[in-house]
């Protein structure tokens, strides 16, 4: 699906990923994991061919960026940033037509108005379609935002990728899961997402694989039970943790403190 | 969305038609037979028109009602996309400094041209105001977007602040040239520094139709990604904008319509500012509309004002830029209290 061999990043003679070597799947849902400063961000922006390097060589369903057609791109990989911009004078509802945009010229077919419908109903959003953007909480923000990506990747193409930085910020309980349900049925239809996350256990329940970093370096890449152990993470965060047995689903449960 | 768009794109054209219709037959010179004779005389190929009445339909009233169209419709345009680019309502050329350095090449060439003429080929002579005010629209232009940007976001502060610097050289230039320059230079310049568009000859509406209805074609349809660039340019490239292009595109042409707006017209203020304000009264900021329908309105606003600055104090005229900065600074002033939070 994407593969990745020894990429790095230097902004101003800081070295902020070193060497990381990366593949994965289609079907995955991994998540990339690690304390701050660790170029979570600036990996995935890296993957998702916002920055760039000389020399880093990032191959999309065994193609070049660079060779990709940019109309075609948009339709095969998505990507939702952290920061979204906050003040947008529109209506809910065009900004989420806004993830339609590769699709057509002047006027939104049938088809785009089902597309963004069909997710807003998903993320929750459908009360708030004709309010003004810019009246919304941060949370609700963040859920419009979450509606555009799923729309523009709303097609026929077959092993989409999809980019999400940190989705999770501002939502609630509720959300976070609902959200992370939405990200896991995408994958089981043979698609791919790859998470920036913060939350651990969330990461356990969810995620296929993990991405470990520490200072832009890669720590481990595995399934949960191996990535996701007591000497690691202990070591990676710098903070003692326990981990044990999620009594509920099994999955490993991580609990911080001493 | 569409059926809309078009409903009223058409619905002002036909007011911009009749306004310029009715403009033509507005002024202190009136038509010997009436306006209505005279129209259906024109239209039939009649050729026993009174002379003097020929004159001023072809020769004075029409090549100006024709470039208040034009100019109008530049100017606007160009304002509607560098507040895309800038993310900014406040960003319009006049504000932001690239008038006063279309202005200040200009000053620098009506003084100074007598010798720059004599090692230049003549063939530029004729078009060297529009050339030196297009250089320097551009290179105010790229200086601004430099000195403002960094890492594809825009320091409002600087940007409007590197407008007042400019401004600040520019009307320092030409006041030093109105020293150095003799009487006919001096007119010159004190029509350039006011704005009129009384000068209307069909050679300047045949470049401009060229400049600006080019320009104009080439901008309009990029509603959708001026939109998306509200996103964020990272987030634009995402769904497929080509941003750097259309950011080149936008730096370059409205360039080029400033600077020929300014070659033929002197400084005519605000139009850039205003029009794409009153559009975001009833369209937020759906780009889609308002630039579209900027071009249209900028022509009824600008024709409106010169019809308006040819017979409000008859027999004389006002400049016309005093009209739109009158209109213009209120304008300015309700932007600041409306969006002070976002600024």
């Amino acid at each position: 699906m994407i593969q990745a061999q020894k990429v790095s990043y230097r902004s101003k003679e800081v070295h902020i990923i070193n060497d990381i070597d990366f593949e994965c799947n289609s079907g995955e849902f991994v998540a990339i994991l690690g304390p701050n400063g660790a170029g979570k961000s600036t990996f995935l922006s890296l993957l998702a061919n916002e920055l760039h390097q000389k020399g880093n060589k990032i191959l999309l369903k065994s193609c070049d960026y660079n060779q990709w057609c940019e109309k075609e791109l948009p339709k095969h990989k998505a990507k939702f940033s952290q920061h979204n911009n906050s003040d947008i004078p529109l209506n809910v509802e065009d900004v989420v037509m806004m993830g339609r945009y590769p699709y057509f010229d002047h006027i939104p077919s049938e088809e785009d108005k089902k597309a963004i419908q069909y997710s807003m109903e998903c993320i929750d959003i459908c009360p708030l379609q004709n309010r003004e953007y810019n009246h919304l909480s941060g949370g609700e923000k963040q859920r419009v935002h979450l509606a555009r990506v799923l729309s523009q990747l709303n097609n026929n193409v077959e092993n989409k990728l999809l980019f999400l930085d940190e989705p999770l910020n501002n939502l609630d309980v509720l959300h976070q899961h609902k959200i992370l349900e939405l990200i896991k049925d995408f994958t089981i239809k043979g698609n791919t997402a790859i998470v920036v996350i913060h939350d651990l256990n969330l990461a356990a329940q969810f995620a296929d694989k993990i991405l470990l970093l520490e200072k832009g370096k890669k720590v481990c890449y595995d399934t949960p039970q191996k990535v996701l152990t007591q000497d690691t993470l202990s070591k990676v965060y710098n903070f003692p943790c326990i981990v044990t047995t999620n009594p509920v689903n099994n999955n490993p449960l991580i609990i911080f403190g001493k | 969305m569409q059926k809309k768009l078009s409903f009223y794109l058409i619905s002002l054209l036909l007011f911009l038609i009749v306004l310029a219709v009715a403009s033509i037959f507005i002024g202190v010179y009136q038509f010997e037979e009436g306006s209505l004779k005279t129209i259906s005389k024109i239209l039939s190929g009649n050729e026993d028109i009174n002379p003097s009445d020929y004159y001023v339909f072809f020769d004075v009233r029409l090549p100006r009602v024709l470039m208040a169209i034009l100019i109008g419709s530049g100017l606007a345009v160009s304002g509607t996309c560098l507040q895309g680019m800038f993310k900014n309502p406040l960003a319009s050329p006049d504000l932001i400094g690239i008038t006063a350095g279309s202005v200040l090449f200009a000053a620098i060439t009506i003084v100074l041209g007598s010798y720059v003429k004599a090692v230049v080929p003549e063939i530029i002579h004729f078009s060297l105001l529009s050339i030196m005010s297009f250089i320097g629209a551009m290179i105010t232009m790229s200086f601004v977007y430099k000195i403002s940007s960094t890492n594809a976001k825009t320091n409002v502060g600087v940007l409007l602040l590197a407008g007042v610097a400019i401004t600040a050289l520019s009307g320092a230039t030409t006041g030093l040239l109105t020293y150095l320059s003799d009487d006919e230079e001096l007119r010159n310049l004190t029509f350039w520094t006011l704005g009129s568009l009384a000068g209307a000859t069909w050679t300047k509406v045949g470049i401009l139709t060229a400049v600006i209805i080019t320009s104009v074609v080439l901008l309009i349809n990029k509603g959708k990604s001026l939109n998306a660039m509200m996103l964020g340019e990272r987030d634009a490239s995402h769904l497929g904008i080509p941003v750097e292009n259309i950011k080149r595109r936008i730096v370059l042409l409205s360039a080029l319509m400033v600077g020929a707006s300014v070659a033929f017209t002197g400084t005519i203020g605000f139009v850039g500012l205003i029009v794409p304000y009153i559009l975001r009264l009833v369209f937020k900021s759906n780009y889609y509309y308002i630039l579209p329908l900027s071009a249209v309105c900028g022509s009824i606003l600008l024709l409106g004002a010169d019809t308006i600055s040819r017979t409000i104090v008859p027999p004389s005229e006002i400049p016309i830029g005093i009209l739109t900065s009158i209109m213009g600074a209120p304008v300015f002033i309700a932007i600041l209290i409306r969006f002070k939070k976002s600024i």
